[in-house]
């Protein structure tokens, strides 16, 4: 009798000490006062990584910054959103994944912590497109975000190529057209580059020219229209466009096209602010000073970039909120955001881009203060990832010369259809 | 410790019990709980068949499900001729041969991640070492862009697949050639055999389990590859590249629709396991023969 249970005495205690001994392995967080940041790599993450630093050295609040590239930061987001597991305390956006999160009903509406500082909300100096994307529905709803990075594209060119060929500054397509055919003709390099590569990076590039030629995504009644006529026009400008672009064009993302323009092998493209500090960069720029930064080129409707900046917004689930507020208050606020500027990021604050300071390192603040203030954004509907991601299959194959343009345009409807039909 | 009949008969169940407990917990029930799922459309919980109907209709699960059949047809084929030659070469009295079998096993080991990554930056139609190498030889590589086009984009991920795991084909048919007998040969010698016919009756035949397997395991991998190919194209351009594996990849995370991308993943296990057991089916036909 006392041997057999000496014997599964033994082993019960044994199992019981090994599961003990595992539990401080999943740590759930018993640490207060530390803040957990997703952010984007790149610029826009850096910049704010850096004032996380400072605000750690100003305030003593811990925080822990969790980096990743754009689309693995949306999975990861994406995930924790729908799952509530409160990994983050904040997180960073781009403002065209705001609808599908804001539709999971898990990010913390910012109002209420507003009023616990006896603020009514954002304040005035907040450029007044930017502040548009936090709210859902846009424009009109709850405030579910504070915009971070004021980015909107911007036309860039060679103004030193196109004095030698006497060409005005182009404003319409037709005139960045024939500009991109001179180019190409008389000069070594390609007078056009874009990204066409599937997904975020073709219809990134070819919004612009779809908007100004009139096309609208979907009609009054929230069903795609990409293939009335006007939609086709703009793609056919952007497949002509595409003759004078270096080739393998229609797997280009940001990088390449940047690149062609650092080394003077393009001479035109849509591109966003943040890369234009790169161009007076000695170590990576061939054109320093020979580049000339203005508002989209139009057609039969006036020229309008496509805003895309960055958000942060509080998960509900996170477990430091209040905390997370305050360092999301302090981080938008005029001299954080000052400093987010000279690190890089395009401030989403009107009177920044006035700044006699910040103007002497950036001449082109006005030009991105006119984009930003006319932009328009992405189609804000929560399938919009779909969409984009169907439409810019699309876009690519056209541009690869798999489809025609009438095709692509009509198949890209088609799934699009179908994708709406989906989400009713 | 002197144990009871009693308890020698319950200790083994007591040791496996936690390994038991884990396979439960991350196996089996991920894998009712992904069933339960792939039944489910949005947000209901209630039961339909949406999620299967919709792959019929679904040009871009049709197109990686073709995708996916050719990729691995073409690879395993290349592999096996590849790794065939190469296992013949290796199992003559080469001179340093053991040397060659080390070389030629680096591929296989290496992560299919970095392998990904490095290929990819070999490939960069502008600044890649083999347009690099190709230029140097005189080749206009400007319509060379491997990741850009659709069909050069599909060769690299065959490429690199065959460069990685043809090692792996190799290995298992020289393990299967330097374990048939020479009794055999000798007498095809005696018979005043040719090389061909040597080949065609004796190794072949007596190669065939070998062969099996290495097609077997080779076919299983093929129809799941995801890493390289996601590191390297990413399914681009368009969807040319995209396998099953990407798309339900891209279904789950970029979509976030779990419902769909499941019943997707059911459907590449229920190939899977049809075409293993074709296989399996052939090996043992050969054992009774």
């Amino acid at each position: 009798m006392c041997r057999h249970s000496s014997f599964s005495l033994k082993v019960f205690v044994l199992l019981l000490v090994v599961s003990i001994v595992s539990f401080p392995a999943c740590n759930r967080g018993g640490d207060e006062k530390v803040l957990t940041i997703a952010v984007v790599s790149g610029v826009e993450g850096d910049a704010l990584t850096q004032a996380a630093k400072d605000y750690e050295a100003q305030t003593g609040v811990k925080i822990k910054i969790a980096q990743f590239p754009y689309t693995n930061l949306f999975e990861k987001e994406l995930i924790d959103l729908q799952s509530k597991t409160g990994a983050y305390d904040l997180i960073m956006l781009d403002d065209p994944w705001f609808p599908k999160f804001a539709s999971l009903n898990s990010m913390s509406e910012l109002t209420p912590f507003f009023q616990k500082k006896n603020l009514a909300g954002p304040d005035e100096d907040f450029v007044k497109t930017s502040l548009a994307l936090c709210r859902h529905p846009y424009e009109s709803g709850k405030l579910f975000a504070l915009p971070y990075v004021g980015n909107s594209q911007l036309f860039f060119y060679r103004k030193d190529i196109f004095e030698k060929h006497n060409l005005k500054s182009p404003e319409t397509w037709d005139d960045v057209l024939s500009a991109a055919k001179i180019i190409s003709e008389k000069e070594s390099m390609k007078g056009y580059v874009m990204r066409a590569a599937s997904g975020n990076s073709a219809v990134a590039d070819f919004m612009p020219i779809f908007w100004a030629y009139g096309a609208e995504m979907f009609d009054a009644n929230g069903n795609p229209t990409v293939n009335s006529a006007e939609g086709i026009a703009a793609l056919k400008m952007m497949l002509e466009l595409g003759k004078y672009s270096p080739s393998g064009y229609a797997s280009f993302g940001a990088d390449e096209v940047s690149n062609h323009l650092l080394q003077g092998t393009a001479a035109m493209s849509i591109n966003w602010p943040a890369w234009i500090s790169a161009f007076s960069d000695v170590n990576k720029s061939k054109v320093i000073g020979k580049m000339e930064f203005t508002t989209m080129p139009g057609a039969k409707n006036p020229g309008r970039a496509e805003i895309g900046n960055w958000l942060i917004a509080i998960p509900q689930a996170a477990r430091n909120k209040d905390a997370a507020f305050d360092f999301l208050l302090w981080a938008t606020d005029k001299q954080q955001m000052k400093l987010s500027a000279t690190r890089g990021n395009p401030p989403t604050r009107a009177s920044l881009f006035k700044d006699e300071e910040l103007l002497k390192k950036n001449p082109a603040y006005p030009v991105q203060l006119k984009s930003l203030e006319s932009s328009r954004p992405r189609p804000r509907t929560p399938q919009w990832n779909e969409i984009e991601n169907v439409f810019g299959i699309y876009l690519s194959k056209a541009n690869s010369g798999e489809m025609s343009a009438e095709d692509a345009m009509n198949k890209a409807n088609e799934e699009i259809k179908k994708i709406v039909e989906r989400g009713k | 410790m002197i144990l009871s009949n009693r308890q020698e008969r319950r200790l083994p169940y007591l040791l496996i019990s936690p390994t038991v407990a884990v396979l439960l917990a991350l196996s089996i029930y991920p894998l009712f709980y992904s069933i339960k799922t792939s039944f489910q459309t949005g947000d209901d919980a209630h039961f339909s068949f949406d999620n299967f109907t919709r792959l019929f209709s679904d040009g871009f699960f049709l197109s990686a499900t073709a995708h996916t059949f050719v990729f691995a047809s073409l690879a395993l084929t290349l592999e096996f001729l590849i790794g065939l030659g190469l296992a013949l070469l290796l199992d003559s009295k080469l001179r340093g041969k053991n040397i060659f079998r080390a070389v030629l096993l680096v591929p296989m080991m290496l992560p299919p991640v970095v392998v990904g990554v490095v290929w990819r930056l070999m490939l960069n139609s502008d600044f890649g070492a083999i347009n690099g190498t190709l230029k140097s030889f005189g080749v206009d590589t400007t319509n060379l862009t491997w990741t850009a086009s659709p069909k050069l984009a599909f060769l690299s991920i065959i490429i690199v697949d065959v460069w990685q795991w043809t090692p792996f084909v190799f290995l298992i048919l020289l393990a299967g050639l330097q374990a048939i007998p020479n009794e055999p040969y000798e007498a095809a010698l005696i018979d005043g055999s040719s090389a061909w016919q040597t080949f065609k009756n004796i190794t072949l035949p007596l190669l065939k389990p070998a062969i099996l397997i290495a097609l077997l395991l080779r076919t299983m991998d093929l129809l799941r590859v995801f890493d390289s190919i996601f590191i390297l194209t990413e399914g681009g351009p368009g969807n040319a590249t995209e396998t099953i594996s990407l798309y339900i990849y891209r279904t789950a995370f970029r979509f976030g629709d779990f419902g769909y991308a499941t019943a997707m993943s059911f459907v590449l296990l229920i190939l899977t396991n049809i075409i293993s057991a074709t296989y399996i089916r052939f090996l043992q036909k050969q054992d009774t023969v």
